[in-house]
């Protein structure tokens, strides 16, 4: 608690000031409006059709091509950490958690061959192509 | 003791933290000033110079400026348009600034002061907000992928096509730097040992070889990714001027683009802060802030001033390159971003992996000295050899026609496709 409680405070304070900046303009400032004000800026032009419509399917693979490249990356955290604290893979390895640490390595490794492994194929569907 | 008062530790975060949040929102809109300056030096004409003290003649070099743009941009407007949804279209402008704000709970802005026992504080006191927090780097790397969201929330809400527009363009390249931003964070962890900034720091002082030196392809990685997610120039596609008026925050107008603009440049100070603290040496130099415990004021002092003295070179290296270069087109940021960064990132992270993992053997086979060569020339002959193999494979950067030759993994049929050449971006 000790350790979360700057972190938490912070982020109070940090949305209090955003809030209180909100707040103040609007306490402050001027109210005006207008049947031309109220529409969406389209450079000037009367607004043709509306907004939501389909996109580009290629939006959707980068977010899930990140989900996967990411929670990956956050695996290897934890090893890189422990990689050559005192209390990580040393120690696992005189605690007799590990054999040696030569096989964390080789874990590592072989974890990453198939993290380029999914980006090898990704690449090749064609799914980092924009045009 | 009151059972009401907070305790000491609370107080003290109280303060480090007033301390932080008023710095960087007056540091936010000096740099503004500075930046303004910049543009002025570099096009060759007068910047800002007149505002200075209200009702006389002083000038002050035009230091008034960004307190009369604030005053100004409080006293307008805050308007909401009817066609946008009005509780996401609030929420984005504060959500993107306490993200941004908060970050900075995990990142220390000097080393530490020594102890001040007249006020109860028997040891060293960091300069950290949360000297506690073990996770350091992942907060940073969690609360900056917020600012995706904020971004999203805003292009969506303002139901608009040119902040629709903007904001999935936005999102497209924060997500897709995120990645080789935390591969160029994971080499440091790596050779670190720790999330935490300040470890990271000592870890480079205690050494004296800062981590772009021993990690040159990983420096690069993070340095790109990091002006990417600060969407600074070369990568200011979110609000492309000239395509996309002002890309997500087209309909934001008076204090919510003020918000929206400050957490902009505090993405900056933020990327500015990592570089500086990761990759830097953080308050370290050579011969002068020293590596052990801070004994005295003037230890401390130096190193803050040191820290803030690179944080402000790496700033102004931002605000140069602006000036420097064009804008990528789309296509040419993704590529970059998932063709080359992408694998370079890998190859860095692979790299440092191998050489902290048979360093002991190297140290015992060819001695201390030679051991720590070796594991720097490892490093750099792999970012030649990667920044040689990147260049080779990747189309000239002069080359503006989009390209329809087939890259070195790209199946043939992928090019081939009727269906692909329909889709509108």
């Amino acid at each position: 608690m000790d350790a979360i409680l700057p972190v938490l405070l912070f982020v109070a304070i940090a949305a209090a000031v955003s809030v209180g900046l909100l707040v103040a303009a609007n306490l402050i400032g001027p109210r005006r409006s207008g049947a031309v004000k109220e529409m969406p800026y389209e450079s000037g032009m009367d607004p043709v059709h509306d907004t939501r419509r389909r996109f580009d399917v290629r939006f959707h693979l980068v977010a899930i091509t990140f989900l996967v490249f990411d929670v990956e990356l956050l695996f290897l955290y934890p090893w890189a950490v422990a990689s050559r604290s005192a209390a990580g893979i040393d120690a696992a390895v005189q605690g007799g958690l590990v054999s040696s640490r030569g096989l964390v390595y080789g874990a590592a490794m072989a974890f990453i061959a198939m993290v380029v492994v999914g980006f090898a194929y990704d690449w090749r569907k064609g799914v980092f192509r924009w045009r | 003791m009151n059972a009401f008062l907070p305790s000491l530790p609370t107080i003290v975060a109280l303060v480090k933290i007033g301390l932080l949040v008023g710095g960087l929102m007056t540091a936010a809109a000096y740099l503004v000033l500075v930046e303004r300056w910049m543009a002025a030096w570099v096009q060759d004409r007068k910047g800002p110079n007149r505002v200075g003290i209200p009702l006389t003649k002083i000038r002050l070099f035009g230091l008034g400026q960004p307190l009369a743009d604030g005053l100004k941009i409080i006293l307008k407007e805050d308007f909401t348009p009817r066609h946008v949804d009005k509780v996401l279209y609030t929420a984005a402008p504060v959500v993107i600034l306490a993200a941004s704000l908060a970050i900075f709970a995990a990142i220390p802005f000097g080393s530490s002061l020594p102890a001040i026992p007249a006020l109860g504080l028997t040891s060293e006191e960091p300069l950290l907000v949360a000297p506690g927090l073990d996770v350091g780097v992942l907060w940073v790397f969690a609360l900056s992928s917020i600012a995706v969201y904020g971004v999203l929330l805003g292009g969506w809400a303002s139901n608009n096509k040119y902040g629709f527009l903007g904001g999935l363009r936005s999102s497209a390249q924060l997500l897709a730097y995120e990645i080789p931003l935390g591969l160029g964070l994971l080499g440091v962890v790596l050779a670190a040992g720790s999330l935490k900034l300040d470890t990271i720091m000592d870890a480079q002082a205690s050494t004296g070889v800062w981590f772009a030196f021993a990690q040159p392809l990983g420096f690069i990685v993070f340095l790109v990714a990091s002006f990417a997610e600060a969407a600074r120039l070369p990568f200011d596609l979110p609000e492309a001027e000239q395509e996309l008026v002002g890309g997500y925050h087209t309909e934001y107008s008076g204090i919510k683009l003020l918000l929206f603009l400050v957490a902009e440049f505090l993405h900056m100070v933020t990327a500015a802060f990592l570089i500086v603290i990761m990759f830097l040496g953080g308050w370290h130099l050579w011969g002068v802030t020293g590596s052990g415990p801070v004994e005295t004021w003037l230890v401390a002092f130096i190193r803050f001033a040191v820290l803030s003295a690179k944080i402000f070179a790496v700033i102004l290296f931002f605000m140069l390159v602006r000036w420097s270069w064009p804008r990528f087109r789309f296509d040419q940021l993704m590529n970059l971003a998932w063709k080359v960064m992408l694998p370079l990132g890998i190859a860095n992270l692979v790299t440092v992996a191998t050489v902290e993992e048979f360093r002991p053997q190297l140290v015992t086979a060819v001695g201390e000295g030679w051991a720590k060569t070796v594991a720097i020339a490892i490093p750099w002959a792999v970012f030649f050899v990667g920044w040689i193999a990147a260049g080779m494979l990747t189309p000239s950067g002069t080359d503006n026609t989009p390209i329809r030759t087939p890259g070195p993994l790209d199946a043939e049929h992928v090019l081939d496709d009727p269906q692909r050449e329909l889709v509108e971006v």
